[in-house]
């Protein structure tokens, strides 16, 4: 099926039908012949791999020899695997805490960065450019800044008097380390939010003005509202991000410490759930239960994000609606 | 579309598609200059039908010195050699599993052997070790132990490494120990460390005696020294709740739960890089250390802090057991075949050739790892370090040992490495966590050896 519009009616009608004029045909076969190239990509790297994993997370997966049908056995597994529900809490910690920290810290930031003051564009460039350094060197960085003895974090702490924790080796401070990394690259969500603010029509903020409205009320009552729809968006692609936090906590437990627990390190506190996945399909080459992991997952986000903007309806307000 | 932009448009995608093209097309060979005659090229082109084999090994901070060793084989034998150096984790398995795997597959351990083995991944060597190419009985039986599995050999040891005690003899000095003289048992080691921890008045250590995981684990050794080891011998047991392994994590803890362990870890995370002038024992932050034969090398004290004033020594054994005395658990680089290698034949001339006296001792010169060949080990040049003796004696000794190798030896190491973290960081009592970790393991060993 295909819509067609003409002179501002939009008609459905069938592709052969005899609304199609031979040109239109022609017009929509050359789309097609142009956009031929990201359907074969989807279908060989995005599709193809999807239906795989789907079919090996019901199997016993061997390299070379064939893989035995288990049925559910992976799933299963999985729910009896102390470990699985470890990663799923750890991720969960991070999303729920990591993301709404990081739409506040980037909000309040955008809020700042909207002030008219000389060197704006400047603060702009300089709160910006943390997101783009690439993930592996920042959190190398990170690991020289949070280092407990000689980091820069737990320096500055100490000047003020506080002695600063053991942030990449204490289990309980090792999730509370990659939030501030995380914090520290949102550079994204700024903009994101600057560009909803420039939206809030400035005739309203001068209306609230004059009926006597403080700041706070202004900011409560209107711009809040009005940036909702931004919030939403950030909120659903943090989460849906979050859910599939791993690099960062990859090169962290690397270079953590070498005794033994290697991934997951110090003590499984940063075991998230794409990295238990990488473990058991990369190392220890167990690709069916990892497999089954994945689609775990997809289904965790899948009803996140419903959820989510099912919600969504009763906190956005879209302009005009 | 005006005229114009119909010209710009066109253009722009001729321009897209030579890209395209251009990406896709064979490099082109460089045409000879008008008039030069095609005999005057330099070098011959190599023949269609020269083979190329190719060898990937994991480690290599020296490609170059690699691949030029390499060159000697492919020049005598009329094949060209390529070594890929250093190579991912990912893309050993990803060239496992494929249809191009290199011909040979050298790895800086053999952790990974038993799984590749029982994934059929990789071959067995007896029937071609049978043909004589390589003299079994001139390597080693400690390294060549570590490539047994199942009874048969699945790899070959290419050099290997152990680990002694090294100690800071200005360190000791200062703490009134003989700086000749190591300690001699392991209660000793304990007793001299306290000697040599330091803690100021605000309560912050300064100075260290001995951290048993310093660098990485040395669990290996201590349960090897403390007369066993994490498998039964035939590799079909988990033994995590044995003596062995229960007092060595014991004999560990102390080090980190004498003081407060948060101090000890904070003290330890300020240490430099492993490969740099401070690196805890060369910056004498730590008094003694369990180390590899690289470290006297050129490439590692001598190269960060020739300065240092420090000796080494077997690792001493318990009062107790005097007959354990230089127990060293030896186990280092190994070469293997992928099973996918279509002329195998070819890959195991290469693979003799390799584990040949000469190339072993070439290399481990290079490299100053420890030659496996017992031919290669005469080697003068092997004895002119007498720190570098101390290891190669380990290697030989009659009480050292290898790894056991089994199909699930990520798994176990995993376990084994977070329950050594929870006892020597959290002070937690072994005992439950090595019987939890073994009740979980051993049923997934069972069925591992039983595929």
């Amino acid at each position: 099926m295909a819509v067609r519009t003409g002179g501002g009616n939009v008609r459905r009608v069938w592709l052969r039908g005899p609304g199609w004029s031979r040109g239109e045909r022609r017009r929509l076969l050359t789309g097609l012949l142009f956009i031929s190239l990201w359907i074969i990509g989807f279908f060989a790297f995005t599709l193809y791999p999807m239906v795989a994993s789907l079919y090996y997370s019901f199997t016993e997966y061997h390299i070379k020899r064939a893989s035995e049908w288990i049925g559910l056995g992976n799933y299963v597994a999985l729910f009896r695997d102390p470990l699985f529900w470890k990663s799923l809490s750890n991720t969960a910690y991070m999303v729920a805490i990591g993301v709404p920290l990081s739409l506040f810290v980037s909000f309040v930031c955008a809020l700042l960065l909207n002030i008219k003051v000389r060197g704006q564009s400047i603060y702009r460039v300089v709160y910006f450019l943390p997101s783009i350094v690439p993930t592996v060197a920042s959190t190398l960085l990170w690991l020289w800044i949070l280092n407990p003895n000689s980091g820069l974090l737990n320096t500055l702490l100490g000047e003020i008097g506080i002695r600063g924790p053991n942030w990449t080796r204490d289990p309980a401070w090792s999730k509370p380390a990659l939030i501030l990394l995380g914090l520290w690259g949102v550079g994204n969500t700024i903009i994101i939010y600057l560009s909803g603010l420039q939206d809030v029509p400035v005739s309203l903020i001068e209306a609230a003005e004059l009926d006597g409205a403080n700041r706070w009320q202004r900011l409560w009552a209107i711009t809040i509202p009005l940036v909702s729809p931004i919030t939403l968006f950030n909120l659903i692609i943090g989460v849906i991000a979050t859910f599939q936090y791993f690099a960062q906590a990859y090169v962290l437990s690397a270079g953590v410490s070498p005794v033994g627990s290697g991934l997951g390190a110090p003590l499984n506190s940063t075991l998230f759930y794409s990295v238990y996945l990488y473990q058991q399909g990369f190392v220890y080459l167990k690709m069916g239960y990892a497999s089954a992991q994945a689609w775990i997952l997809f289904i965790v986000i899948m009803i996140c994000t419903v959820l989510l903007l099912r919600s969504s309806e009763r906190w956005t307000y879209y302009e005009g609606g | 579309m005006s005229r114009q932009g119909r010209w710009v448009y066109a253009l722009l995608a001729a321009a897209l598609a030579l890209a395209l093209l251009a990406a896709c097309a064979p490099p082109a060979a460089p045409a000879p200059a008008a008039g030069e005659a095609p005999a005057e090229q330099a070098a011959p082109p190599p023949s269609l039908e020269q083979q190329v084999l190719g060898v990937w090994i994991t480690w290599g901070d020296n490609p170059a010195q690699l691949q030029s060793l390499f060159d000697r084989y492919g020049a005598a034998n009329n094949v060209k050699v390529e070594v890929n150096s250093p190579v991912d984790d990912d893309k050993v398995i990803a060239g496992l599993s494929g249809s191009e795997p290199p011909d040979i597959l050298v790895t800086g351990g053999p952790d990974s052997v038993g799984t590749w083995a029982r994934e059929g991944l990789i071959i067995p060597l007896d029937d071609f070790l049978a043909g004589g190419e390589v003299d079994i009985n001139d390597i080693f039986e400690a390294p060549l132990g570590q490539c047994k599995y199942q009874g048969k050999y699945y790899c070959l040891p290419w050099g290997t490494d152990t680990y002694a005690l090294f100690w800071n003899k200005d360190l000791f000095e200062e703490a009134g120990l003989d700086p000749e003289q190591p300690p001699q048992t392991m209660e000793e080691l304990a007793e001299y460390a306290k000697k040599l921890t330091k803690i100021d008045d605000n309560g912050n250590i300064t100075q260290v005696g001995f951290i048993p995981d310093f660098s990485w684990s040395h669990l290996g050794l201590y349960t090897a020294m403390m007369g066993g080891y994490w498998y039964s011998e035939d590799g079909t047991r988990i033994t995590f709740t044995s003596d062995p392994v229960v007092n060595a994590l014991k004999w560990e803890q102390q080090f980190y739960c004498d003081y407060n362990t948060e101090d000890v870890l904070r003290f330890t995370s300020a240490f430099g890089g492993y490969m740099s002038p401070d690196n805890g024992f060369y910056a004498g932050k730590v008094a003694m250390m369990v180390e590899g034969e690289w470290q006297p090398g050129v490439n590692f004290i001598q190269k960060y802090k020739p300065e240092l004033y420090y000796g080494v020594a077997p690792f001493p054994p318990p009062q107790a057991n005097p007959e354990r005395k230089n127990t060293n658990l030896v186990s280092g680089t190994v070469a293997m075949i992928p099973s996918g290698v279509k002329d195998k034949a070819a890959a195991w001339k290469l693979m003799a050739w390799m584990m040949s006296p000469e190339i072993v001792a070439e290399e481990m010169v290079a490299n100053f790892n420890l030659p496996s060949s017992k031919k290669a080990a005469e080697d003068p040049r092997f004895h002119e370090n007498d720190k570098f003796e101390v290891f190669l004696k380990l290697m030989s000794d009659p009480n050292a040992k290898a790894p056991i190798l089994t199909p699930i030896n990520a798994e176990v190491d995993t376990e084994l490495g977070q329950i050594e973290e929870q006892v020597l960081h959290t002070c937690a009592d072994p005992l439950p966590l090595l019987e939890a970790a073994q009740a979980k393991l051993q049923p997934m060993l069972e069925k591992a050896l039983a595929e």
